[in-house]
């Protein structure tokens, strides 16, 4: 048996540098996305300390598996896809899957209706008055199936098409998650507003 | 559109706030919300309560030092 000869070998010593360089490229790249999963990972867990673990849990995962992003593709998607993966790993240990409610039977003005009942300021000034904090519990009560989804497009700003790719839903399990997830955020805003009434 | 024009416009107005909407579905929504103030004053409503969730929510603080974090824990399990 012949050596393998010096050129295969240069060869293939180019391509592990090329490969490397590569994923050089790849890991400072996905990089730049980290102040969106780390919000993204704020909204779903509710705790800066989960957040920041979730959001190194992804790129561990995801330079682990850089191989499987193919280039010119959603990079963002693609990462939020393995935070969500993680999200879910993490809640399965904790055991806190959600329950499904229904928000269907509230109308599309159900808050800007239960601000009008209770009178006193215009409905835009109640938005103003509601703090940070009100709007940011009032999130985390949404059932966290329609939480994801109203994180992923009202947060993250991601295409309906691209929250369907990261849950692995259809684009219309996405819109009525989104629907319902909206409803529900009202209903807590409303019982928040009315908590802190003028 | 349904007849009623007015829950027309309830049922799709959150999809004319994702622009999801038709060329053809938004000039019917937009026509409407320009005689409709009864519609408009609602579509404000919506448009703000949108922007102040998103405001709220997109100010959190990302910590400091998160992203060399990030490459110091990653570095530390390479290969495991």
């Amino acid at each position: 048996m012949a050596d393998p000869s010096p050129e295969t070998d240069q060869h293939s010593a180019s391509d592990r540098a090329a490969e490397a360089r590569d994923r050089v490229h790849f890991e400072e790249e996905a990089l730049t996305h980290a102040d969106q999963l780390y919000r993204i990972a704020l909204r779903l867990s509710g705790s800066p300390q989960t957040a920041e673990e979730l959001v190194q849990e992804t790129y561990l995962r995801a330079f682990r598996g850089w191989r499987g992003y193919r280039p010119g593709s959603n990079l963002a998607a693609w990462l939020a896809t393995i935070l969500r993966n993680a999200f879910l790993d993490e809640a399965r240990k904790q055991s806190r899957r959600p329950a499904q409610e229904s928000y269907e039977d509230t109308s599309e003005y159900y808050l800007y209706n239960q601000l009008a009942e209770s009178g006193g300021e215009p409905q835009e000034a109640v938005l103003n008055r509601l703090a940070g904090s009100a709007i940011v519990d009032s999130l985390a009560d949404v059932p966290p199936a329609f939480r994801e989804v109203l994180v992923l497009v009202d947060i993250g700003e991601f295409s309906y098409q691209d929250a369907a790719d990261i849950l692995g839903v259809p684009i219309g399990t996405v819109m009525s998650r989104l629907h319902r997830g909206r409803r529900a955020l009202k209903q807590s805003l409303a019982a928040r507003a009315a908590e802190g009434g003028p | 559109m349904t007849l009623d024009p007015c829950l027309g416009v309830e049922s799709q107005l959150q999809s004319y706030l994702d622009r999801q909407l038709t060329a053809g579905e938004v000039t019917l929504i937009e026509r409407h919300l320009g005689s409709c103030a009864y519609c408009r004053e609602r579509y404000h409503f919506e448009a703000k309560l949108r922007d102040t969730v998103k405001t709220v929510c997109c100010g959190d603080p990302v910590p400091d030092g998160l992203v060399e974090r990030v490459r110091l824990h990653c570095r530390g399990h390479a290969g495991a």
